[in-house]
């Protein structure tokens, strides 16, 4: 029988503890055919297990030009993260995926790209800056914005320092104020606030911001004084999902299921849809 | 020309369908004021006599409560999965009311599209449905108001329609309806019907305009005010599907279980941040509404809701599709 809820058997082969409570996660297939005959667009995202405790549903916050795994990032919050916590290399968790629709990196080509994300927002962010760096000559101007609370809260700190390096890439850090530490160097402020002190000029830019609510509110009256379109701001929503596979009924924003027609959708496709998100 | 069959017969048929093998559902009295379907021991046990609604729905035998989708073994740090692939046993649901049949093509599309539900397939494959027109109704059922009638075949692989003094004319649909009933009935020239349906007590178009331009208003408030968030009506619903994804620890045997959900829980929504897009009882009672009247119609052409008045009909509080949507509808 064809079971869609069956997951592949992952193993973990690498940990990295990005935060007090924040943790990336590497995975390689075991069944060696499926590793072969994987591949995801960057924006999609897995249904991640620990078997005895449950799933959870992250962004696959690796580029999908890494053929040989994937990653996933999260916060320690609940009962399944709690478990992910404990698992240690070498361990096998479960994975379906991929789902949903991902970003257009195809659509984007030739735009300048700004990327603005808040706190645990920097994963599906960080998938897509590494997906257009490796393909460098498709894409114009790279900016990205990335706030937290706090330095510790900072997660991929050591990548945002490489992709600085690269051409044609802005990289702007920041935390709340109060969040700075006495050596801090990058900038102090909210990212909205940040974002337009940085007075980026980027002509007819794809924005991809992600974050809290109340962030990406900010953020939409600044994009709009720049003259973005709506239909160029992108967002990936995070609504609650069980199965992924648009059933288990959860999900929805209006007529939309988030796991199938989302997670990302445009700010103009949002204005059309009632605020259940 | 019509077929009939007298109730010994049927009851006959069912014993027989029991003693090869077959699983048979029907309704039955389980309590002096509390009728269910429910697995069979008997022919006798089937329920045909008298109006009384079961008070759940004939999608608990194709989406049970509670389904196992895959064991699974630890060993150390590796995983071994283990999946149940025997058949699934044949199954008949007879005496099923025109409301629940009309639900199982509604579920199928839920589980069917884009990604497929094998679990409900196979189940949905393996049965036959027989339903039992009505000869009442009470004041509770809405099945006209949501395009349907106490004699709809919708659903229903073999429909049987009551003649009195213990016969019914049966007429089958599928040919998995002949395969049980051919050779069984005799020909008459008596042909049965349905009692009229009950009154047409709201406008589904109307109530779909309403809720997809008064997301926010106070009448969704007012409206749940009362609702205490059981989920009854959810669970008693034939068309509601809202499903969780969980694990069964080690003392169950360690497997990832699929049990029913239901969009009028706090938790169902909420976010691991603690953010909720739905954080009030009033925002899942919207939902409620929205998704039988707006969002699955714009997805499937068609209403999320059969009008059996169960919703109603267990409600500790007294709501129910039926008072939303005709309070919508005439203010």
């Amino acid at each position: 029988m064809d079971n869609v809820y069956k997951p592949d058997l992952m193993e973990v082969t690498r940990i990295r503890q990005e935060t007090p409570d924040v943790k990336s996660v590497s995975l390689r297939f075991l069944d060696s055919e499926r590793a072969r005959n994987f591949s995801f667009r960057v924006g999609q995202f897995g249904i991640f297990s620990a078997f005895g405790y449950g799933e959870s549903t992250f962004n696959i916050c690796s580029s999908s030009n890494w053929k040989d795994h994937i990653e996933f990032c999260f916060r320690k919050v609940g009962r399944v993260t709690e478990a992910l916590w404990k698992i240690e290399e070498k361990d096998v968790v479960g994975f379906r995926g991929p789902y949903g629709n991902g970003y257009p990196m195809e659509a984007w080509k030739g735009r300048d790209l700004i990327f603005l994300g808040g706190g645990i927002a920097m994963p599906p962010i960080r998938c897509a800056v590494w997906y257009a760096l490796e393909n460098r000559a498709d894409y114009g101007e790279i900016t990205v914005v990335y706030g937290a609370r706090t330095v510790a809260d900072l997660v991929f700190l050591d990548e945002l320092d490489e992709w600085s390096k690269a051409e044609r890439v802005r990289i702007i850090r920041c935390v709340d104020p109060g969040g700075e530490t006495p050596d801090w160097k990058g900038e102090i402020g909210f990212v909205p606030h940040v974002f337009e002190r940085a007075q980026v000029a980027a002509k007819d830019p794809v924005v991809l911001v992600i974050g809290p609510p109340i962030m990406i509110k900010n953020t939409l009256p600044i994009l709009d004084k720049m003259g973005v379109k709506p239909a160029s701001v992108y967002t990936s929503i995070e609504n609650r999902m069980k199965c992924g596979i648009g059933k288990c009924g959860r999900c929805n924003v209006g007529p939309i299921y988030v796991c199938k027609e989302g997670p990302v959708l445009t700010m103009e496709q949002l204005q059309g849809l009632p605020a259940d998100y | 020309m019509s077929e009939i069959i007298s109730q010994s017969v049927l009851r006959g048929l069912a014993a027989e369908w029991i003693a090869g093998g077959k699983s048979v559902a029907g309704p039955a009295r389980v309590k002096p004021d509390l009728v269910l379907y429910r697995t069979l021991r008997s022919g006798d046990d089937l329920l045909l006599e008298g109006f009384q609604r079961p008070s759940n729905s004939i999608k608990d035998f194709l989406f049970p409560k509670a389904e196992k989708l895959y064991g699974y073994k630890i060993h150390g740090n590796s995983i071994e999965l283990i999946e149940n692939d025997s058949p699934e046993p044949a199954q008949v649901i007879i005496a099923a009311r025109p409301c629940d049949a009309a639900a199982l093509p509604i579920l199928d599309h839920v589980f069917n599209w884009d990604f497929h539900d094998e679990f409900y397939n196979r189940r949905r494959a393996a049965t036959t449905v027989v339903t039992l027109a009505c000869s009442a109704h009470d004041e509770n059922c809405f099945c006209t108001s949501v395009g349907l009638d106490p004699g709809s075949e919708r659903g229903s692989d073999a429909i049987l329609f009551a003649l009195g003094s213990g016969q019914y004319e049966v007429r089958c649909a599928t040919e998995k309806g002949h395969a049980l009933f051919d050779g069984k009935t005799e020909k008459s020239e008596r042909t049965g019907k349905a009692i009229a349906g009950p009154e047409k007590r709201f406008d589904a178009k109307a109530v779909r305009a309403f809720v997809t331009t008064h997301f926010e208003d106070p009448f969704w408030n007012e409206h749940a005010l009362t609702c205490i968030g059981c989920g009854t009506c959810a669970f008693s619903c034939p068309a509601c599907h809202c499903f969780d994804i969980v694990d069964a620890g080690p003392a169950a045997g360690n497997a990832r279980v699929k049990t029913w959900d239901s969009c009028q829980f706090s938790t169902f929504t909420a976010h691991a941040s603690g953010h909720n897009p739905r954080p009030v009882q009033a925002t899942r009672q919207r939902q409620r509404i929205l998704h039988k009247f707006a969002i699955y119609p714009e997805k499937f052409g068609e209403i999320l809701c059969t009008g059996c008045g169960n919703c109603a009909r267990n409600c500790p509080v007294g709501l129910g599709v039926l008072s939303v949507a005709t309070e919508i509808n005439h203010g």
